[in-house]
């Protein structure tokens, strides 16, 4: 297994310096001079050639690529064009918000979608099973940014039930202010026993969480569903009916057992491109999180932001493929990783 | 181990139901009388005064303030007193002396002294970022006493109009002015303003609290706390206002900008502003080298209907480049209307009736929708006086790039849009239409001495009258030369509930809500 992870490993290095490479030189040639973006629209001619010395923008593009990665190797992912604050504190600022609307929605995504799936297999070709169907494949098909609108319009301004957008009511956060400690307002919240602001950052998460969960949770219960059906045709589920176990035992335990090796895949992926997902439901949804940094400096062509959040997407991409290699070989013992 | 799994599922289940019906009673929380909650869509680039030149501007001038203002329109005089009381100039125009406010506290404590003001400017003059360009006129700061304070210019300029610009004018409290960036970045400020930042949350919330030592006081009904929210959704912002849970908001979609004011909880206020919107015709290429088939351009433009669809009805037509209510403005200056028939007479007489060969390019900034609107409708109108233009929509950064590339590759036709750093026609009509030896601004690549020349006279002439009456010639010869079509000055709109009052549109400081004069009824 360590060896396993250490190749896996090796080969995240290859592809993080291909992406690098990639996105380096994309970045560079789109127009756009990345020194008048340092300095704003009506900076004098002079000023923008001194810029350009001092980024190194005067520089051949190997050397410029060289010097971005000696920088990357020290943990320096450079300084916004547009804020002059260092990037890795831009992504520090953000992150935990982004994360703690994938978290929510990938725990919400797996909590409907895998009981979804086992009931539609349970139910096959029955109207359950269809009903389920036509949900999950809706979940698929429907595009998130218009789900988050409708959302806003029937949740908060037709039923009153949930706020538009945010992190935190303005009242209650100017009453019950958050200490920060992770940077998560839920755990924050809790871990201060700030109940007020607990209960408003829970209303706040809702409308966002289910947004970005929907997509993954119609995967997830159509996958569950047919490795599920492929399982439940098993001879050891047929002699454990003869044998009399329970139905409800037979289809969440052993038979929801070893039919998640593919469930656990898709989930993972799906919460990896959740990371890209939110983005644009961060936008509608006011949340602070990645999607709100990325955003501007993508129509400013401010590069390091930009390449500092696609390496961060590519490295969280990687590293959830080899936790969910782990994590179906520790499922299903007849995998061996190495 | 059924009963187990059992346990688990219901425990989970039931943490589930838990949170989403503790989260329901959380947002009907409504909004006090002593909060505004503002829903933006200005972001913060940075925090730093001295650098500070974009749309951060919004929240500037509630905590910092200038040594003078530029009052709003329909007052008295053309300025009115900020942290100096009263201020004048020497007879040449070089020299502006300031007499200072005393007792003026700082949100840390510091103190206003001519020295403060000194050393606010000389940081700004010395880092030279953002609009710091502004006061390249200036040789000297010096100290008279305590509460005096002297500019002497290396040539004349019009000092007032500097000293009261919305970026790089802002006074430092004595204690901050030796911090750096970093340190305003990470939150701090350090100004005299009636808001104090109370905390800072980037792209997501800024929270103000009214300064209890500010020099004005606070005896008429005022703000405790103002809560911005960063919203960049128009829809979004337009369902928050509705509900009460915004007071007011700087963006709606612009189909319900036009009927905002039918709902019964909210309105829209309109004021002038000073941003404006032009066509540069590419002067250094065929076919608009040629001075009448410019002029014909500029007759075959639909501007009301420019304004009409693309601004959703709010802007004025401009009269030359300087917009309405800015000095130097002339409204007796004159204006090309919509006349086809004008337009195709001009390119029969430049020897083109049956119009132009060449497919003309014209671009645009692709991010900005009032351009993206316009766009095809001038493309209409061109080709009806046999001018075909193939519209070519860029990123700005893309944009500009290629138009300081020179003018051979550029566009022929190109849209921007403006707005003065300070209340002065000199910044405006110098930086685009002035000879510039490599482009940088002047993107019709227009090039006219005599022009240069009157402009430069204009901005150093102390004579007020004269500089407007030099301004207007100018703009005379820019509109006869026609290398650039002004095609409407913008009006702001400005959404918010109806019993949010004393909210004030000041074109000098665009965007600005001054949260001072504002209360809740």
């Amino acid at each position: 297994m360590l060896r396993y992870i250490i190749r896996r490993m090796l080969w995240l290095m290859f592809v993080l310096l291909g992406l690098c490479a990639i996105t380096f030189i994309l970045s560079r040639v789109v127009p756009g001079d990345p020194a008048t973006a340092y300095l704003g629209p009506r900076a004098k001619a002079e000023q923008v050639e001194m810029v350009r010395i001092q980024l190194g923008l005067d520089k051949p593009l190997y050397t410029q690529f060289f010097y971005y990665l000696r920088d990357l190797s020290r943990g320096n992912l450079g300084e916004s064009l547009r804020t002059h604050r260092p990037v890795m504190v831009g992504i520090i600022d953000h992150l935990p918000a982004s994360l703690e609307l994938m978290f929510s929605a990938i725990f919400v995504a797996l909590l409907v979608g895998i009981p979804l799936g086992v009931i539609s297999a349970k139910k096959e070709n029955t109207l359950v099973d269809h009903l389920i169907r036509l949900f999950s494949v809706a979940d698929v098909s429907l595009p998130s940014f218009w789900l988050a609108m409708i959302f806003q319009i029937v949740f908060f301004r037709w039923l009153g039930l949930f706020p538009i957008g945010g992190r935190i009511d303005t009242v209650v956060g100017l009453i019950s202010p958050i200490e920060k400690i992770t940077g998560f307002y839920v755990l924050d919240a809790l871990i201060t026993g700030n109940w007020p602001a607990f209960t408003s950052v829970l209303s706040h998460l809702v409308l966002p969480t289910i947004t970005l969960a929907c997509f993954s949770m119609g995967l997830i219960a159509r996958m569950t569903r047919s490795t599920m059906l492929e399982v439940l045709r098993e001879d050891y589920i047929t002699t454990a009916r003869a044998v009399g176990v329970s139905e409800k035992e037979i289809l969440f335990l052993q038979a929801l057992k070893n039919a998640m090796g593919p469930t656990i895949t898709t989930a993972g992926l799906s919460f990896a491109f959740m990371l890209t997902a939110t983005l644009y439901i961060e936008l509608i949804f006011f949340w602070p999180g990645i999607g709100s940094y990325i955003t501007k400096a993508i129509f400013l062509n401010d590069y390091p932001v930009i390449m500092g959040v696609t390496m961060l997407m590519a490295l969280f991409y990687v590293v959830v493929n080899l936790i969910v290699d782990i994590l179906i070989a520790v499922f299903d013992p007849r995998i061996r990783l190495g | 181990m059924k009963n187990k799994f059992k346990l688990n599922f219901i425990i989970v289940l039931l943490a589930f139901v838990f949170m989403v019906f503790s989260a329901l009673p959380g947002q009907a929380a409504k909004l006090p009388k002593e909060i505004l909650v503002f829903a933006s869509v200005d972001s913060v680039t940075t925090w730093d005064p001295s650098a500070s030149y974009s749309t951060e501007a919004t929240y500037m001038p509630n905590i910092y303030e200038t040594l003078i203002w530029v009052a709003p329109p329909g007052s008295d005089k053309a300025f009115e007193p900020g942290l100096a009381e009263r201020w004048e100039a020497s007879s040449d125009g070089l020299t502006w002396t300031f007499y200072l406010r005393k007792g003026v506290k700082f949100h840390d404590g510091g103190m206003l002294t001519a020295k403060a003001v000194k050393d606010s400017i000389e940081r700004t003059m010395k880092m030279g970022k953002g609009a710091a360009f502004i006061f390249e006129p200036v040789k000297e700061i010096k100290l008279i006493d305590d509460y005096t304070v002297q500019f002497s210019l290396k040539s004349a300029a019009p000092f007032d109009r500097i000293a009261a610009s919305a970026n790089a004018a802002w006074i430092i409290s004595p204690n901050a002015v030796n911090k750096d960036r970093k340190w305003f970045d990470e939150g701090h400020e350090a100004g005299c303003g009636p808001y104090v930042m109370e905390s800072y949350k980037p792209d997501e919330e800024i929270i103000f609290k009214k300064f209890d030592q500010y020099w004005k006081g606070w005896k008429k009904a005022h703000f405790e706390r103002i809560v911005v929210k960063i919203v960049k959704e128009g829809t979004v912002a337009e369902q928050m206002l509705e509900s009460g849970v915004a007071d007011v908001a700087s963006r709606v979609p612009t189909e319900s900008s036009r009927t905002f004011d039918t709902k019964a909880c909210c309105e829209r206020l309109v004021g002038p502003s000073f941003i404006n919107y032009y066509l540069h015709l590419n002067t250094a290429k065929f076919p608009f080298d040629n001075k009448l088939i410019r002029q014909a351009v500029s007759y075959a433009i639909p501007y009301e209907d420019i304004i009409e669809i693309s601004a959703a009805g709010l802007g004025r037509q401009a009269v030359g480049p300087v917009p309405y209510g800015q000095f130097g403005h002339d409204d007796s200056l004159h204006q090309y209307t919509h006349n086809l028939d004008k337009a195709k007479k001009l390119m029969a007489e430049a020897g083109h009736p049956n119009g132009i060969k060449d497919t003309l390019t014209f671009t645009y900034a692709a991010e900005n929708d009032v351009e993206k609107a316009f766009a095809p409708l001038i493309k209409e109108e061109l080709a009806k006086i046999g001018i075909n233009v193939e519209i070519r929509p860029m990123i700005w950064t893309a944009q500009w790039e290629l138009m300081k590339g020179g003018p051979e590759k550029a566009h022929h036709l190109a849209a921007v849009m403006w707005w003065p750093t300070f209340s002065d026609p000199y910044e405006t009509l110098y930086s685009l239409w002035h000879v510039e030896k490599k482009p940088y601004w002047n993107f019709a690549y227009y090039k006219n001495p005599d022009f240069d020349k009157m402009i430069l006279t204009a901005y150093s002439t102390p004579d007020g009258d004269k500089a407007q009456m030099l301004y207007a010639n100018a703009q005379k010869m820019l509109i006869e030369d026609a290398p650039s079509i002004y095609l409407f000055d913008v009006e702001l709109p400005v959404f918010k509930r109806k019993e949010l009052k004393g909210y004030v549109i000041n074109p000098n400081y665009p965007r600005v809500p001054f949260w001072y004069n504002m209360y809740k009824e």
